[in-house]
């Protein structure tokens, strides 16, 4: 009985370390931090409010469809470099968003070489739109401005 | 006598309303699926209604999406093992892929590539395709399985839960 106590405590030890691990390499993983995260309520209020200091929005998914954003493209080594050069003409405290929205984040191919490259660019305040499922369901659908 | 008139007129009422609301197009399992009318590769357009009398599987993709490339192939194992099968109220069976591309020559030029044989239609809309909120899409892939009257029998089925969903229209023998 002893043994049998032991063996599920020993598995179970595992296996919440294994987890924990997966949770740490995954969020290490990923090169930005909780505090990047934009909610898009808050992107959509200052669009909605000219007299607030508006962002640089990029899009760097497969079309532009947020109001006043850039379309760079997804992040093809062209577009990567095409963003390089944009984001070279702004001063390092410029107010950035990124946004793709093409999946989830697990998903989606663009969203880390972007922010990867505004870390690298020492830019200091740019930010990732959160968008959990895709910019269809986390913007379209819920009104926010876009593109004409 | 007259309670039971009333009780066969009221029966009678509320079968024929439940028949009607069954085939009220909607988003359901029971409901008849929403016209799709979308441009195809060669340009011309093409109804989703215009396949009627087939077992259709709706499948919405695009080649952005990798867990839907990654579908594709079985796909195409249904498509040839099911094409020509004769099924209880349908004969044969047919995929309507709807893509969420936004760039022509990606979603050509994957079904060049993948020698992809059955049909394709597209707006080339992306996430602002109007069929993406006609059929409230959440994410892709997604898929619809529809009567030879464009009922809905499964939605989003994948992997053997999708082919046993078809399996079980086959005619039997």
């Amino acid at each position: 009985m002893k043994t049998k106590i032991l063996i599920v405590l020993f598995f179970t030890l595992a296996t919440s370390v294994f987890a924990d691990n997966t949770f740490t390499i995954q969020s290490q993983s990923d090169p930005w931090t909780p505090q990047q995260l934009l909610a898009p309520a808050d992107l959509a209020k200052v669009l909605d409010n000219p007299k607030e200091p508006q962002p640089v929005i990029f899009s760097i998914g497969l079309q532009a469809i947020i109001k006043g954003s850039i379309d760079i493209g997804p992040m093809t080594p062209k577009n990567l470099n095409t963003l390089k050069e944009q984001l070279g003409k702004l001063p390092m405290h410029t107010q950035i968003v990124v946004y793709c929205g093409c999946c989830p984040f697990s998903n989606c191919p663009n969203v880390r070489p972007a922010m990867k490259l505004l870390k690298e660019m020492q830019f200091t305040n740019y930010k990732l739109l959160n968008l959990p499922k895709n910019v269809k369901v986390d913007w379209i659908d819920k009104g926010y401005p876009m593109v004409e | 006598m007259k309670t039971f008139i009333l009780f066969v007129a009221a029966l009678l009422f509320g079968s024929t309303i439940s028949t009607l609301s069954a085939q009220s197009t909607g988003l359901d399992i029971g409901n008849k699926s929403p016209e799709i009318i979308l441009p195809t590769l060669k340009g011309d357009t093409l109804a989703l209604s215009s396949l009627k009398g087939k077992l259709v599987l709706i499948d919405f993709w695009a080649t952005w999406c990798s867990p839907c490339i990654a579908e594709q192939s079985e796909l195409a194992a249904l498509h040839r093992k099911y094409k020509q099968a004769s099924f209880t109220n349908e004969k044969g069976f047919e995929i309507f892929g709807v893509s969420l591309d936004a760039k022509k020559s990606n979603w050509e030029n994957f079904i060049t590539a993948n020698k992809i044989n059955w049909i394709q239609v597209s707006d080339l809309k992306y996430w602002r395709s109007p069929v993406a909120k006609t059929y409230s899409i959440q994410g892709l892939p997604f898929n619809i399985l529809i009567d030879g009257k464009g009922i809905i029998l499964a939605k989003n089925l994948h992997g053997s839960e999708l082919e046993n969903a078809i399996a079980r229209q086959l005619l039997k023998k």
